[in-house]
């Protein structure tokens, strides 16, 4: 065990690691919000749709939750080819990382929407409230408030999962970290470095996300 | 491209294949058993370190805090990298398949020790002050009072947890693990279409993890606290005028 750690090059390429972070908090900002428009379709097609389409969001469900990502990506990136869809390897990751959280987002906006219990719009008729504001002062507050912590947890998965793109030659933190370690040839300092990062950028993500929350939503978060 | 699937389909459905992936997938389900069966021991013992409270062991709760909120917050990609580069560096000779396992067990015993201590926290304070009033000690307080209570809570987003892992392991194809993914690869080499080869693996992959997280939304739905499972029943059966509730 004699090995001596060497920054140096490292802490040069930091710069660039940096602005591969920023791609990655990029990717999963897109991949979440197309993922939530497709969670929103999902679970009101889930709860209002008949009875074939309950059964094909289920499918869609249980297909993407229940098989990695990486190979769904693979599937996206080697097999559509033969049909005649050449995908690039940045949109084969965005679609395969928005699919895939549009499977898990459908569920935790449906379980957000049947938190809201019926005596609560009840009351609000009751009070003489109109939909809309039954909608704004008395669904909507309870929705965010339940699913606010989950929709977070997802987000911090989304950046940790957009490494994935790093297989595929998309050059965000990871991929970036793979070109340096390859010039550089000192691979342990430039993982425990972007280790570090992920670390900082999550952690910054959480803080933030969660005060956000706590102040809009009321959010029962526990920052720390 | 149907035709091609059709016309590759009998040199692919052979028992060579069969025994290729079975292998692969016990191999997949290996690396993920042993790495939650580690996992859950060790973050059980983060978890007892963490509920301590005697101030010598204030260094270790720290460490063991550190720990666990750094290594949930590393993509499992990056902990392979660090692992795999870090055993060269001992300059042994580790099997691959040892390096994933290895970096299983690391992220395993963090998310698992969340899951034990969300687990133990659920138990209610005052059986912990009856069981400080009846001069229980630690141990008897924590195997008597608290894990037997808390296990039901525990145990289904555990099952959620190992489905997470089965699906992280594809992640070692790229060091070159055979596994589920680095199999499909190979196959792919051979020259088979990506169709079959890759739907094959996403079906193998599918029918590990779909019994698991079935098992573990059933023992939910078993072991659920009465309480809960009155709730949720109350929800389930939207109550006609005669059983409204006039307080959710």
């Amino acid at each position: 065990m004699d090995y001596t750690f060497q920054f140096s090059n490292v802490i040069q390429n930091l710069p660039y690691l940096l602005k591969g972070a920023l791609f990655t908090l990029e990717i999963a900002f897109v991949s979440f919000w197309l993922g939530a428009a497709i969670g929103l379709a999902g679970a009101m097609a889930k709860m209002h749709g008949g009875r074939l389409l309950r059964g094909l969001v289920s499918v869609y469900i249980t297909l993407f939750t229940n098989t990695p990502a990486l190979v769904q990506i693979f599937f996206l990136f080697y097999a559509l080819p033969d049909v005649g869809i050449v995908l690039e390897p940045m949109t084969a990751v965005l679609i395969g990382l928005t699919l895939n959280s549009g499977a898990y987002l459908t569920d935790i906006l449906r379980s957000g929407v049947e938190s809201v219990r019926k005596a609560e719009i009840e009351t609000a008729v009751t009070l003489g409230m109109s939909g809309l504001q039954t909608v704004r002062y008395v669904i909507l507050p309870h929705i965010a408030k339940t699913i606010y912590a989950p929709l977070c947890n997802f987000f911090v998965w989304l950046v940790l999962g957009s490494s994935i793109g790093a297989i595929f030659g998309v050059e965000e933190l990871t991929g970036r970290a793979i070109n340096i370690s390859t010039a550089n040839l000192r691979t342990i300092e430039t993982f425990s470095v972007v280790a570090a990062i992920y670390v900082a950028l999550t952690f910054v993500a959480s803080i933030a996300l969660g005060l956000v929350g706590r102040h809009l939503f009321r959010a029962k978060i526990k920052v720390f | 491209m149907l035709d091609l699937i059709i016309s590759q389909a009998p040199r692919f459905f052979t028992w060579y294949t069969l025994v290729f992936v079975l292998e692969a997938m016990g191999r997949t389900l290996m690396m993920t058993v042993i790495g939650c069966t580690v996992g859950a021991l060790c973050g059980f013992v983060i978890t007892v370190i963490r509920s301590t409270t005697s101030q010598w062991l204030m260094l270790l709760r720290l460490a063991v805090t550190v720990y666990v909120e750094v290594f949930r917050r590393i993509p499992f990609l990056v902990i392979l990298f660090i692992v795999m580069y870090a055993s060269q560096g001992l300059g042994s000779n580790i099997s691959l398949s040892t390096i994933a396992t290895v970096s299983i067990c690391l992220v395993a015993t963090a998310f698992l020790s969340e899951i034990i201590r969300a687990g133990l926290e659920s138990v209610p304070r005052q059986q912990l002050e009856a069981a400080q009033v009846m001069n229980f000690g630690f141990s008897r307080t924590l195997f008597m009072v608290l894990l037997p209570q808390s296990w039901k809570v525990i145990l289904p987003p555990a099952f959620a947890f190992m489905v997470m892992f089965i699906k992280d392991t594809s992640l070692a194809s790229q060091m070159g693990v055979v596994e589920l993914t680095f199999t499909g690869k190979v196959l792919m080499n051979r020259g088979f279409s990506p169709f079959l080869v890759y739907g094959v693996v996403l079906a193998a992959y599918f029918a590990l993890s779909y019994p698991l997280s079935k098992f573990g939304a059933y023992l939910e739905k078993r072991l659920g606290s009465p309480q809960r499972r009155k709730s949720v029943e109350r929800v389930r059966a939207h109550s006609g005028p005669a059983k409204r509730e006039l307080v959710g």
